[in-house]
């Protein structure tokens, strides 16, 4: 007898998600049920890891093993995780302060080493859970209870960044459109290597009325529509110069040719290493006079 | 050769020369038999007496002696001035000792760079390069006339012997060799070892230099002549490593599949060994981009149920704090060395201290109870991290190893270890089967306080691990009640370890009234300074407390009963196990700390003169 196929609902916890009515990342939490039913891997095979703030609670929300971290932290924990077991599913969910700001002396290191995980960020340009102050992606000028004269500062550009570290699976996505959402999410947790999604995920407390999701609806241009080739990472740069202005949604850049991931790579070492084993009750013969 | 002496005048050595008495030296009447020798040895980067003392500590160990080495350098990345000691022993070497024998220098200008790590006395012999010119009036400054002062021509005697100046230290090895007995053949086999691959010519030289330097020494017979007595006969092949190596072999052991860390003196050759090794055992080191991603992915390997460990020094403790609470509360097992240096901030990176011992025990916001243990020495230092993880995996808890510089990086010969005395915990893992009987509550309130950890991979075991409250099943809560139970959980768990009188070393008659009591590297001085009162005659007994957190206080209150007065002894300007104790035990009067800043460690006779001072004090 063989299980029936998984469906969105066996990925959902019984706990009820503490955001607020209409938070944008109800939607991203349903995009993700849908990609991992479609992947079908069963809950207890994946590693759902977070940082600190609203969006940080997703995995709580997921029938999977989730491990909800301190703030900024999501991504070296993440990669302890798969390193010591490559078999597991491991996503990684946080907001963009968790991800870029506090934590983000975290994400160059991850992207270059090239470990198979998702890194899902969900974007809305403030910090919610701490009610309302400026976040790494906000737009300068922007009025805040931390910024009440407007924000002195640029904001940084997440996909540029991404890009420009080397990342091979370099996407963006919204709420407002949930099946291109989902399977955008699908097609990076899919990519063998590390991958990235923006989600533009609207603060319906906090956030401006031109970032929430009607507004998007309108707003948001396919990249596909454009014409964007998903392998030219120069044509995705260029693109991803429009963040902040334009809403394009879609795959920037994804890596035709991905090479072998770290956990491939240690594999392959341990393999050829553990020829030269002493017995583990032995160890000290390492330091035994001759 | 010009010889200054206490004890017989330059004429005589003259004289005796002069009609050439072709009688060894050590036939000669008042030979000192020494069964412990310290030596020391200075000069520029180049001169390699690093690598002359750990060719002594190769060869003697090869011969069945204990021996200890400990190095300090100038603060240069590279050259700059070397220099380090030397202890050799026919018993179990205790600590680097005090006061030196015997002392090299090649120069004046460096030697004095090391003015505390190399301490003349009375008794030293020594020895210094002729070109060198004679001892200028900063010696005389510190107060110590050495016993003989002995100008050799090194430089001449190895540009004469080697044909070029690269060989000077096979000259040194060949003077103390004849001069204090120190079994040329081992010294032999290292030249082999260390030169043998780089072709003829350079072994030759090496070789040729050592016998000139025997040979000068039998020539020139000291004033006043030493000898190493032989080791026991019994004593077989010693394992020559450091601390560091010892708490990545204790890691191995145990059975460590994930490291992850970031270089910091003096804890990185940990990481570094384990980067070589850990692959053969299907485990992975990551070097992270920061402190925080050290623990934070040694904290996820746990999480996927490995056994994992990170290492790093003070600063590097501070940064990883946060992490720490989290596996604290998320009740992962992880293992944690700290080996400490002089602090606070950057403070003295490459000197012994023993100031974060409050810092593990308490660092981080919340009610938190966190094991700490001390390794005293090379050798414990592979129990106390096999302790460690065993601690780790039974409790699920994060546990610190306190090292310190000097346990870390001093290189000893000591015995071989018996691994088949040790157990291994592993966590409690729930069984796919209990897991599919009823619901999975991780953090179910056990009497224990020790609930079944499941991980990612395992079916029926799925749970939410969190920073933020939990309540059993691992669902966040605020709720004051819950909150209240779970830190009685965390701490209910750690109570069998106070019981853990193992983890205490305990010597000398229980009901005596005087005691010292030492941890970490201290304890080795300690331990000699327990032997010089016993043999002088004091009633006295010494404590060395391996676990330092929880602060088990039956045992301390045992010690205490007898104790009229006694000693804590730790170096750090506070006194931070004295501290510690007074939280929790009734700590008698009578008991003081003697405690000072790192870099200045003490030696044995010093405890015992303070030990004897206090008992004119009131108890």
């Amino acid at each position: 007898m063989t299980a029936p196929p998984l469906q969105a609902k066996d990925y959902k916890s019984e706990l009820k998600p503490i955001w607020c009515p209409g938070c944008g990342d109800f939607g991203v939490l349903q995009g993700l049920y849908r990609a991992l039913a479609s992947i079908g891997r069963p809950p207890h095979e994946v590693a759902f890891i977070s940082g600190i703030g609203c969006s940080s609670r997703i995995p709580g929300y997921t029938t999977a093993y989730g491990f909800n971290t301190v703030h900024g932290r999501s991504l070296p924990i993440a990669q302890g995780v798969k390193l010591s077991n490559p078999e597991l599913l491991v996503v990684v969910a946080g907001g963009d302060g968790d991800g870029f700001s506090i934590g983000g002396g975290h994400v160059p290191h991850a992207v270059r080493r090239n470990m198979d995980l998702t890194y899902l960020v969900m974007d809305n340009q403030v910090y919610g859970l701490t009610k309302g102050q400026l976040s790494p992606t906000s737009p300068k000028g922007l009025e805040t209870v931390t910024s009440p004269l407007g924000s002195l500062e640029d904001p940084i550009n997440p996909l540029l960044y991404m890009l420009a570290y080397g990342c091979g699976f370099v996407a963006q996505a919204t709420p407002a459109d949930m099946p291109g959402m989902a399977a955008l999410i699908e097609d990076a947790i899919r990519y063998p290597g590390f991958s990235f999604v923006n989600i533009q995920s609207p603060c319906v407390t906090f956030g401006e009325e031109d970032q929430q999701l009607k507004a998007h609806k309108t707003k948001l241009k396919p990249l596909e529509s454009l014409g964007h080739d998903p392998t030219d990472q120069l044509a995705a740069m260029d693109l991803a110069r429009a963040y902040g202005t334009e809403l394009y949604t879609g795959v920037f850049y994804k890596n035709p040719k991905p090479p072998p991931t770290y956990e491939a790579l240690v594999k392959l070492r341990q393999a050829e290493q553990a020829k030269k084993a002493r017995p583990r009750d032995r160890v000290l013969d390492a330091y035994l006079q001759k | 050769m010009r010889a200054c002496s206490g004890h017989l005048p330059e004429t005589k050595l003259l004289v005796r020369r002069l009609i050439c008495v072709p009688v060894h030296p050590l036939h000669r009447a008042s030979v000192r038999m020494l069964d412990d020798l310290i030596l020391g040895m200075a000069g520029a980067g180049g001169d390699g007496v690093v690598s002359a003392g750990e060719s002594l500590l190769n060869a003697a160990s090869s011969e069945g002696y204990h021996a200890l080495m400990t190095k300090s350098f100038g603060s240069q990345i590279r050259g700059g001035e070397s220099s380090c000691r030397v202890r050799l022993s026919t018993k179990k070497v205790l600590n680097p000792g005090g006061a030196l024998d015997v002392m090299v220098a090649l120069n004046w200008e460096d030697f004095f760079k090391f003015g505390a790590e190399l301490p003349l006395s009375v008794n030293t012999v020594l020895i210094y390069e002729e070109k060198a010119g004679p001892p200028p009036d900063t010696l005389k400054a510190r107060g110590v006339i050495p016993k003989e002062m002995v100008s050799v021509p090194i430089n001449e005697l190895t540009k004469k012997s080697a044909g070029s100046d690269k060989a000077k230290t096979s000259v040194v090895l060949g003077l103390l060799s004849g001069w204090f007995g120190i079994p040329s053949a081992g010294i032999e086999r290292g030249l082999q070892k260390k030169f043998g691959s780089k072709g003829e010519g350079l072994l030759e030289a090496n070789q040729k230099a050592l016998a000139t330097g025997i040979e000068y020494a039998k020539g020139h017979p000291l004033a006043a002549p030493h000898e190493l007595a032989r080791p026991e006969a019994s004593a077989g092949s010693k394992l020559l490593c450091d601390g560091n190596d010892m708490c990545a072999a204790g890691a191995l052991f145990a059975g460590v599949k994930f490291f992850g860390g970031y270089p910091i003196t003096p804890s990185t050759e940990v990481m570094q060994t384990l980067s070589k090794e850990i692959w053969k055992y299907g485990g992975a080191v990551l070097q992270c981009e920061d402190e925080i991603a050290g623990i934070g992915s040694a904290v996820g390997a746990s999480f996927a149920g490995r056994k994992s460990m990170t290492a790093t020094s003070g600063p590097g403790m501070d940064l990883k704090t946060e992490i720490l609470g989290l596996a604290t509360i998320a009740e992962l097992p992880l293992v944690i060395l700290n080996v400490q240096r002089g602090g606070p901030s950057t403070g003295l990176p490459t000197k012994a201290e023993q100031s974060d011992l409050l810092q593990a025990a308490f660092s981080g916001h919340g009610d938190v109870l966190r094991p700490v243990l001390a390794p005293t020495d090379v050798e414990d230092t592979f129990r106390i991290t096999v302790e460690a993880f065993n601690v780790a995996e039974e409790f699920q808890t994060p546990v610190i190893i306190l090292s310190d510089q000097e346990i870390a990086q001093r290189k000893e010969a000591v015995d071989q270890i018996d691994t088949s005395r040790f157990s291994l915990v592993e966590r409690k893992v729930p069984t796919e089967a209990e897991l599919a009987e009823k619901p999975y509550a991780r953090f179910a309130l056990t009497e224990s306080g020790i609930s079944p950890i499941s991980h990612p991979g395992l079916k029926g075991g799925t749970y939410l691990a969190a920073g933020i409250e939990h309540n059993e099943k691992g669902d966040p809560t605020s709720g004051g009640v819950m909150h209240a139970k779970m830190n009685d959980k965390r701490f209910r768990k750690l109570e069998p370890l106070k019981k853990r009188a193992d983890l205490f070393e305990q010597h000398g008659n229980p009901q005596a009234p005087l005691g010292l009591i030492a941890w970490g590297s201290t304890a080795g001085v300690a331990r000699e300074a327990f032997l010089l009162a016993k043999k002088q005659g004091h009633d006295v007994k010494l404590l060395v407390p391996y676990l330092l957190n929880p602060v088990a206080e039956a045992v301390y209150q045992g010690f205490f009963e007898s104790l009229k007065h006694g000693l804590l002894v730790e170096l750090s300007h506070q006194g931070q196990l004295y501290r510690l104790l007074r939280m929790y035990t009734d700590v008698p009067k009578g008991l003081r700390s003697l405690c000072r800043s790192g870099a200045n460690p003490f030696q044995p006779t010093e405890l015992v003169t303070r030990l004897i001072e206090l008992r004119g004090l009131p108890s």
